[in-house]
């Protein structure tokens, strides 16, 4: 017995009722599977892990309600370009990040952070200082690991201003990857591996 | 604090689904399985499992936290009821091999005469409790009657299963 089939059908009859807003799906990469919701206004939520967090949850809840369904279909768009990307056949994506429900400074900064491109690096200070508040580096570091979005919103492309990795909400291993992924390794890494610890492990 | 990759949140099977995904991940092989055993029919399954879930999502929130289970198998045996009023189902045993029963001494045979000959409510209390083992405060809670109520619906559909078979 299919159930995907059956999961899909249920997602699309429960969509065109108006009952089911946020379609979800596991995604498989090379850093494990992703959890990744897409709702009426985009991208709401990837998680790195099978299952999203209980913030994730309770944060598209707030916004879209209980009306989050497992749905192939629907959140096709958003798998396939992440796929792309992580085969470095894709380097800006076309779904959008949906930001709703996060709070005003992290938003800022999650927006600043949408516009640093593929392959370039920048720092908490400087993204906190384009979100308005240039002494908010440590804030905007908590605002990036609370990042609903990641790799759509390329926090791992901001570093701690001395240049080592800082943190990242899917572990410092990820970081890495998706950094070198993007042609950054050496350096950057190399001087992180020294400076930082790894805690994702 | 950083989060690992893959971990993920804790298990909580006590605490009531909050989005339809969670209930369709918890109970969807569940409730098609049931559908099957009532039904007979792929075809008549795969709707009922459809018309459960959609009838579930439109009723949302259910009527108590952490009992959405017994909740889904009550909109499923409902579900049966109604549509059995509209058709009786023309039932072959080919039909009945994906609902194949689990459970020692009920064979296919019992599940194709009580599929024939029970109508939808009794046949709801058999598959419940000869074939999926429910015990019968959950056969009452789904069919929304009294245990002593879910006993005799059995013992009567037991015996009518029995009859056919002879």
């Amino acid at each position: 017995v299919n159930t995907l089939e059956l999961r899909d059908r249920l997602a699309s009859r429960a969509r065109r009722e108006g009952l089911a807003s946020v379609a979800y799906q596991t995604v498989d990469s090379p850093l494990g599977p992703l959890w990744v919701a897409v709702g009426p206004r985009g991208v709401v939520a990837i998680h790195y892990g099978a299952e999203p967090s209980e913030a994730e949850i309770e944060r598209v809840l707030r916004v879209y309600g209980p009306g989050i369904i497992p749905d192939r279909r629907g959140a096709a768009q958003a798998a396939r370009e992440l796929d792309e990307y992580f085969h470095g056949r894709r380097r800006t994506f076309d779904v959008q990040p949906d930001l709703a429900g996060l709070g005003e400074f992290t938003s800022r900064v999650l927006h600043a952070t949408a516009r640093v491109g593929y392959g370039q690096v920048t720092t908490y200070r400087e993204v906190a200082r384009r979100a308005g508040n240039e002494r908010a580096a440590r804030a905007a570091g908590g605002a990036l690991r609370s990042n609903p979005v990641p790799i759509i919103v390329p926090c791992h492309r901001v570093l701690a201003t001395g240049g080592t990795l800082g943190g990242y909400g899917g572990g410092i291993r990820a970081k890495e990857f998706l950094l070198s992924l993007e042609g950054r390794d050496s350096t950057v890494t190399d001087r992180a591996r020294r400076t930082v610890p790894d805690r994702a492990r | 604090v950083e989060v690992g990759a893959g971990e993920g949140p804790p298990v909580r099977p006590d605490r009531g689904a909050r989005t339809f995904g969670e209930l369709i991940e918890r109970y969807d092989r569940e409730i098609l399985a049931y559908a099957l055993r009532l039904t007979g029919r792929r075809a008549d399954a795969e709707d009922l499992f459809q018309e459960t879930f959609l009838a579930a999502f439109r009723a949302w929130p259910p009527p108590r936290r952490g009992n959405e289970r017994a909740w889904l198998y009550r909109i499923a045996t409902n579900k049966a009821v109604d549509g059995e009023r509209r058709r009786r189902p023309a039932v072959s045993i080919d039909d009945l091999a994906p609902a194949a029963p689990e459970r020692d001494g009920v064979t296919m045979l019992d599940l194709a005469a009580a599929v024939r000959v029970l109508p939808a409510g009794q046949r709801a209390a058999f598959v419940l409790h000869a074939v999926n083992g429910h015990p019968y405060t959950e056969v009452a809670q789904v069919l929304g009657c009294t245990e002593e109520a879910a006993r005799a619906r059995v013992s009567e559909a037991m015996k009518k299963v029995r009859r056919a078979l002879q």
